[in-house]
């Protein structure tokens, strides 16, 4: 005797009452997911700002001037390649914290990149970072 | 003869929660969004050994088209370092951190004189690169 196969019609549609527990939890991964932004890098310590200046502490520092493409070491341009160790070899015999302040002066179109680049390896060499900013006066000529 | 009065039953739909729950989301996110600077374009520069930057009080942005950014919200130069001031407040040290973000390409004529206006207000600056993988 055959027996017959029931076949049923039905169609099993998943509770619609779910949806909107599922678009909350995919909203919730993907926030988490999005919410995920570069939140690291370096740490760089600067003196506040003074407008009068030590002239005779200021000689024994190193100075730093960067230009757009190189930099200078007290006058002295220093390819990039050498300027780790330049620096090292400048900070080495300097165990004091007040000497081993490196004056760094920058050129008006040099790119963050190479600035980061040039303080980034005074910091790592020992250095301590001074910034020295040209303020603007406007001088009104009789 | 008395009429009996149909005691209708008046719920909130339950079908309804998940909507209400969406469109919730949204509006907090959209608020939320006004706030960071996710939505600034900005590509960072690189350096090595870089570190976790922490818990920030502030987050100052100089973005690809050299505007500035304080917690997402454009800013004058000259008002900066106030602002910071009072975002900073009497926090002690190490709770002062202020994010600094540059575009890569941003010259020292702009990026400078921000620094100098975190420096001022007494923020722990953290410049936010990426790690230089080629060394």
């Amino acid at each position: 005797m055959k027996i017959r196969r029931r076949s049923s019609n039905l169609l099993i549609e998943p509770p619609s009452s779910a949806t909107g527990d599922i678009a909350f939890n995919l909203i919730v991964f993907f926030l988490v997911c999005a919410s995920v932004q570069p939140d690291s890098g370096r740490h760089q310590t600067l003196p506040r700002s003074e407008e009068t200046e030590k002239k005779e502490e200021k000689d024994k520092n190193i100075e730093v001037v960067v230009k757009r493409q190189v930099a200078l070491v007290n006058g002295d341009v220093v390819p990039a390649a050498d300027f780790s160790a330049r620096m090292a070899a400048l900070l080495a015999g300097k165990p004091r914290p007040e000497d081993k302040v490196v004056i760094v002066k920058s050129d008006d179109d040099v790119p963050y990149h190479f600035w980061m680049m040039v303080t980034s390896q005074i910091e790592d060499a020992g250095g301590i970072i001074t910034l020295q900013i040209e303020e603007e006066r406007e001088v009104q000529v009789p | 003869m008395k009429i009996k009065r149909r005691a209708i039953r008046a719920d909130v739909p339950s079908m309804a929660m998940g909507d209400i729950a969406f469109n919730l989301l949204i509006f907090f996110v959209i608020l939320a969004r006004a706030q960071d600077d996710s939505h600034l374009q900005w590509t960072p520069a690189e350096a090595l050994n870089i570190e976790s930057a922490g818990h920030s009080v502030a987050s100052v942005l100089i973005d690809s088209d050299e505007k500035l950014y304080l917690n997402g919200q454009p800013i004058g130069e000259s008002s900066l370092e106030m602002k910071i001031n009072e975002l900073l407040g009497d926090f002690p040290p190490g709770d002062r951190t202020v994010l600094l973000k540059v575009h890569r390409e941003v010259t020292a004529l702009r990026f400078e004189p921000v620094i100098e206006a975190i420096s001022n207000a007494g923020g722990e600056l953290v410049h936010i690169v990426e790690e230089d993988r080629d060394g």
